[in-house]
């Protein structure tokens, strides 16, 4: 008989996964590679056509204005292509049939690579078409901070697919983890980072927040890098009913290079940890 | 006797202050084939989910032996699970090829590369679905799913299979095609541990049974064994030609004259008012007997030598089947959370 030890405690089965999750999810990578790369298009080329729009001044402020988009892309890409990764083993009741199999650790490891590299490879497609216009406007060498800007967009998907596979861990439904994933990544932080600074203003910065660690990917390509980081926008003037009077609001710009990235890795470990602790609990 | 190559001991699972499965103790030896017969919610799903590493148990343990090395307790070893082939619940797959899927379940188990595209080939005609090998799981009939989900337990050529409800979905075709290789594992020495509702199919196939009902093993045994519970057992006789309408009342009463010493003259309303009936179009009859192995003797010696002139008998059998839903009534009927009420006269066998 053969020796089935070595199936599961080597990595084999983690690869057969990976490359099984890769073409499972072959149809969501087409649709959102297509999506991004016309979004790219729409911004980098299109946009320009207009007499309306003059081109930035320079490479690294187009990257700046072409990369308005990646969080968006990022954000719906991490919701739609992790938030199945647990739960649907549990709510589709598949997990009765691999799981015998494959050590349940080594299932979802080889599921999320699977689902990582699919998405790095959505936001890879986006970097280059930008990176193409980029070079088609002004010529070379590609502005390096560019490459920043794609490590930091890289270290951003690691982070908020942790987080919905946190979500994907305990949650029952694969819809409803996208529906929440989405709500919280788009509307929760910015709404809790709005009202943090309208209390705090620069007293407290929200580095709690994933879409204010985001800002890095944008941030990074400016030179130099933002300093202040918190800016303060006033304005005057008579408001309706002749009530009047100087108005000023704060924002926080981006988190710094250094809080960031340990931040983002943070988030990583801590939602890795926490979901493997929920996922081990979680019986079929 | 052969080694045990499944050992429950003392298996208990909670889900909460329900008790699914309580203090189980069952021995499955290599080559036997177990049949796991209980009513809805009496624990047989739980039971194997729990051999499966798909449920913790609360207590207890479930001891394994693969390789021919000694028993070991499966939360303990990884790499059991591996060498057993599962078909839990009804399949759901993931909404890919039926080739694509087979293809990397033989991956994941570490079937032999160069070998799994035969093998995947072989089982998919051999279940009559090679014509949709690469058609997707969400076009397959009930049936087809289920086939492919055996397909799926037995695939890396497993020495224990353990399928819960094989059956469902299937047409009398492919159940019959279905039992037809299980038989065929069975003569390979294959281990397989069967949880069905389906008293036929148990019957037919296992060399056990296994009762189970509020997650308790209310008997463990052969049907023979199992049915020496009954007060009463059946035979049927099966006549060469059908017996004249005008003679037979008067035959039927020489019969019984004649069988009485043997036949259960005290027959519980609800299997018959009659020991002896009928039955045209089956060209048999059907007799109600006390049970012993020496009155089947008897009877059948009376009825060819004496009825020699009346009838002819061409085939005498004891079925299997109705004996096992009998058995199965009575345990069943007579379990309760607390255990088997023990009957008058009774020899349940149970939990050794």
């Amino acid at each position: 008989m053969r020796n089935e030890n070595a199936s599961l405690t080597g990595l084999t089965p983690i690869f057969h996964t990976i490359f099984f999750e890769m073409k499972k999810q072959r149809k969501k990578l087409y649709f959102f590679t297509m999506v991004s790369i016309l979004i790219a298009v729409l911004l980098s080329y299109i946009l320009q056509l207009f007499p309306d729009n003059l081109l930035a001044d320079t490479q690294a402020e187009f990257f700046s204005s072409g990369l308005n988009f990646i969080s968006f892309i990022t954000l719906f890409s991490a919701c739609l292509f992790f938030s199945g990764i647990i739960c649907s083993e549990f709510n589709k009741r598949t997990g009765f049939i691999v799981f015998p199999k494959i050590n349940k650790y080594k299932l979802i490891i080889g599921k999320y690579i699977g689902n990582l590299i699919l998405v790095v490879s959505i936001i890879t497609a986006y970097y280059f078409v930008l990176g193409l216009f980029g070079f088609y406007y002004y010529g070379g060498p590609i502005n390096i901070r560019i490459f920043y800007s794609y490590g930091f967009a890289v270290l951003y998907v690691i982070a908020l697919s942790s987080f919905v596979t946190l979500f994907s861990s305990f949650m029952k439904n694969v819809n409803v983890t996208i529906i929440i994933t989405l709500i919280i990544l788009l509307m929760g932080f910015n709404i809790a980072d709005q009202i943090v600074t309208l209390f705090y203003a620069d007293m407290f910065e929200p580095l709690y927040s994933l879409a204010y660690l985001g800002n890095l990917i944008t941030s990074v390509l400016e030179n130099p890098f933002p300093d202040p980081r918190y800016v303060e926008y006033s304005f005057g003037g008579m408001g309706p009913g002749g009530m009047g009077g100087n108005f000023s609001y704060g924002i926080w710009v981006t988190p710094s290079i250094f809080m960031g990235t340990t931040l983002l890795l943070v988030y990583i470990i801590g939602c890795f940890i926490l979901a493997a602790l929920l996922f081990k609990r979680r019986q079929l | 006797m052969s080694e045990i190559v499944i050992k429950l001991e003392n298996l208990t699972k909670n889900f909460g202050n329900f008790t699914a499965v309580d203090s189980i103790n069952l021995e499955v030896c290599r080559g036997e084939t177990i049949g796991l017969v209980g009513p809805n919610g009496a624990g047989k799903t739980t039971t194997i989910k729990m051999i499966a590493k798909i449920l913790r148990p609360n207590s207890g343990k479930i001891l394994i032996r693969t390789n021919g090395s000694e028993l070991k307790d499966l939360q303990h070893v990884s790499s059991t699970v591996s060498q057993i082939g599962f078909l839990i619940d009804i399949p759901n797959f993931y909404n890919m090829t039926a080739y694509q899927l087979l293809k990397y379940f033989g991956k994941i188990q570490r079937y032999p590369k160069d070998k799994l595209d035969n093998r995947i080939d072989e089982l998919l005609a051999f279940f009559k679905l090679s014509e949709w090998k690469f058609e997707r799981v969400r076009n397959f009939s009930k049936g087809m799913v289920q086939k492919l989900g055996i397909i799926q337990a037995i695939l890396h050529d497993p020495d224990i299979i353990i399928l819960d409800e094989p059956q469902t979905g299937l047409d009398p075709l492919a159940r019959i095609e279905i039992r037809k290789y299980l038989r065929e594992l069975q003569s390979l020495g294959k281990t397989i541990f069967i949880a069905s509702h389906m008293l036929y199919e148990i019957s037919e196939i296992c060399d056990k049974i296994a009762l189970i009902n509020y997650g308790k093993i209310i008997g463990f045994d052969t049907v023979e064994n199992l049915a020496l519970t009954l007060k009463t057992s059946e035979l049927n006789c099966l006549l060469l030609e059908p017996l004249d309408a005008e003679k037979l009342p008067p035959l039927l009463n020489r019969i019984d004259e004649r069988l009485s010493p043997f036949l259960d003259q005290n027959l519980d309303p609800k299997i018959s008012k009659i020991p002896i009936l009928y039955n045209p179009e089956h060209q048999g009859l059907k007799l109600y007997f006390n049970g012993k192995n020496e009155s089947k003797g008897e009877i059948l010696k009376i009825l060819v030598n004496e009825f020699e002139s009346d009838f002819t008998v061409i085939s005498f059998t004891q079925p299997k089947t109705s004996q096992l839903e009998r058995v199965y009534s009575k345990l069943v009927e007579n379990s309760t959370p607390e255990g088997p009420i023990k009957l008058k006269g009774d020899d349940i066998k149970n939990e050794k």
